[in-house]
């Protein structure tokens, strides 16, 4: 922190006593101090200069400064085909990048017309949901030592670690995973993958009771929570705020459910809703979202035709043998292989991909809210625009009006609440 | 954006005891006699944690266990009798996000068989995506369960083909282990 402007000097000199009628009041000059918070400050998750107001301890006037993180996603897109394209997106929302991929492909998708095979829409549902675990998990963690608790951040990360091996199993990576192709993924699944992630969400349920314990009703996170930070509905949509923001102020908006896209209708979920509209409803939000995530990935998994990977890629081999074999010897029976059960998605030459010329936008609901990917291809493997929204940028831009009349020391309490990250504000 | 919400959504939207209301009205029999309780509550759940095992490594003596798919050092296989696999196609430096990173300088001797005469990789641009690994038509570029990259310079981090390459029973231990065809001649 560093003070950007001081008031002149009003100390009382010293050979006037405040003891013969000088007003103590007088002594303390009122002017506003401009505070310079950030970039570099622990709790702003990222890099992020706020340039704020003080009239004492309490906040007048906010003005967020952006632009640290600035990489040019958009303009990335137009000098690199669009698989050259796809691992950079990665790098922008890189604790819940899954759904940039997911926004991204389906894009693709759309302008071309390729079809997505059931399997690979269960396998995404699974990513994504375990996703949002991990993302706010994370926010969990550093939104309560934001507060000053340091116990549940070891937790959440531990469990977070959790998930991140089971992706490294699966996509290879940890958080960078680039596994959604278009109109497919880009490995099935590895064998026993399934059982394993059906052993995190048995277990999970205990965990978050846990965490709960130790947070939910703690008195010290009631206290500086309740009452704090009030996003109205009406606030939220003049700043285009969604996701569990919006959901805390009573708005049931929510992707998934009013424009479901992958096979979201097919499973069963509730939305969290508070109607506080304050940073413990935001927080109570969060943490119910989690458990709905855990019963979505339930039903995938025990709905996801052609079940585990093992099998399934077993079986496949054995069809693709026999075919082969059949060519010559025409009495070789081929095993059952459902020709609905076109599991993989057709392979595309990623080389030479070209989508046909059009325009996409796609929006998906990320664990900061609405996520949106625009497309526009002109025939060449490189597409000629992409423009995102990200969800942290308008979740942002509200935190001015958000903190205005509140005490300096719970800043970082509410703007932890809006889980804004950086590097997708910036882009 | 279009947001109906349907009423269904709605009625189950207002997950019941779940709200702030709600804790405060639990609250507001006595605060102190309830934050207390809370507070006891979190501190035996910590305690509780006590009996667990922990869950990091001693690090470098235990080293993590890493999926075959992992994306750690990249390296190029060799056939099982040792010589070159790749055929110099340029498919994995087309497809990488980052120019130049991969270089190939490749001939064609009098067979016409491709001859690679220099294959670097700039480990310290690569960002370990899988572009490139994914495209090979012969398999040869992959991923090595190495994450130990770290050294003195960049310069250090541009590896070239002698690098890169494994030995023939080392490339045929990698395919054992990801499931291909063993020997490749
Ligand atoms: S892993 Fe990605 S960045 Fe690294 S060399 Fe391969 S394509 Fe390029
Ligand atoms: S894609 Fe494979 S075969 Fe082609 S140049 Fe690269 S390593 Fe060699």
């Amino acid at each position: 922190m560093m003070m950007m402007s001081t008031p002149s000097s009003t100390l009382t000199p010293p050979d006037v006593k405040p003891m013969q009628g000088v007003s103590v009041e007088k002594g303390f000059d009122t002017n506003d101090l401009v505070v310079n918070i950030g970039p570099q400050h622990p709790s702003t998750h990222g890099v992020l200069r706020l340039i704020t107001t003080l009239n004492g301890e309490v906040v007048k006037d906010m003005e967020p400064v952006i632009g640290y993180l600035h990489r040019s996603k958009e303009k990335m897109a137009e000098s690199r085909s669009l698989f050259q394209y796809q691992p950079t997106i990665d790098r922008v929302e890189y604790l819940s990048s899954f759904y940039d991929h997911l926004a991204f492909v389906n894009c693709v998708e759309k302008i071309a017309g390729l079809g997505v095979p059931k399997r690979v829409e269960y396998i995404r549902m699974i990513t994504l949901e375990l996703n949002r675990i991990t993302s706010h998990l994370l926010w969990f963690g550093t939104f309560l030592l934001d507060l000053g608790a340091s116990t549940p951040f070891f937790w959440a990360f531990r469990d977070r670690e959790e998930v991140f091996t089971l992706f490294e199993k699966l996509t290879g990576a940890r958080m960078m995973y680039n596994y959604y192709r278009f109109g497919g993924v880009n490995a099935d699944l590895p064998s026993g993958w399934l059982n394993e992630v059906r052993k995190f969400i048995d277990d999970f349920p205990r965990r978050l009771d846990e965490y709960e314990a130790v947070a939910t009703k703690n008195p010290i996170v009631l206290d500086r929570t309740i009452g704090q930070g009030i996003l109205t509905k009406e606030t939220c949509l003049q700043f285009g705020v969604t996701g569990p923001a919006l959901r805390a102020a009573g708005y049931a908006a929510d992707l998934r459910k009013t424009n479901p896209y992958s096979c979201y209708n097919e499973v069963e979920f509730e939305v969290p809703v508070a109607t506080e509209a304050d940073t413990y409803a935001r927080y109570v939000v969060r943490v119910q979202e989690m458990r709905e995530s855990l019963k979505i990935i339930r039903q995938c998994i025990d709905n996801i035709p052609g079940g585990d990977g093992g099998e399934l890629g077993l079986l496949k081999a054995k069809v693709d043998e026999a075919t082969k074999a059949k060519k010559k010897d025409p009495t070789i029976e081929v095993p059952a292989w459902n020709s609905d059960w076109d599991m993989f998605g057709k392979k595309i030459n990623l080389l030479t991909y070209k989508p046909p010329a059009g325009e996409a936008s796609v929006f998906v609901e990320s664990p900061r809210g609405v996520l949106g990917c625009y497309m526009v291809t002109d025939g060449t493997p490189k597409a000629a625009r992409v423009k995102w929204r990200g969800a942290s940028f308008s979740n942002l831009s509200c935190l001015p009006a958000l903190m205005k009349g509140h005490m300096y020391s719970d800043l970082m309490a509410i703007f932890g609440s809006l889980d804004v990250i950086m590097p997708e504000v910036d882009r | 954006m279009m947001m109906m919400v349907s009423e269904q959504t709605q009625a189950s939207a207002s997950l019941a005891g779940k709200t702030t209301t709600d804790v405060i009205k639990q609250s507001t029999n006595s605060l102190v006699v309830d934050g207390l309780k809370e507070i006891t509550r979190g501190l035996l759940t910590v305690l509780k944690q006590h009996n667990t095992d922990p869950i990091t490594l001693e690090y470098p003596e235990v080293m993590p266990e890493l999926s075959d798919r992992f994306h750690g050092r990249l390296s190029l296989l060799s056939k099982s009798d040792g010589t070159d696999l790749c055929i110099g196609c340029q498919a994995c430096a087309r497809v990488c996000p980052c120019d130049d990173l991969i270089q190939i300088e490749m001939h064609r001797d009098a067979d016409k068989k491709p001859v690679i005469d220099r294959f670097t990789i700039d480990l310290g641009r690569c960002i370990f995506c899988g572009n490139c690994t994914e495209v090979c038509p012969v398999d040869c570029i992959k991923f090595l369960p190495d994450f130990e990259l770290a050294d003195y310079s960049r310069e250090a981090l541009v590896l070239d083909k002698k690098d890169l390459t494994l030995n023939g029973e080392e490339s045929d231990q990698w395919r054992k282990e990801h499931g291909l065809a063993v020997t490749v001649a």
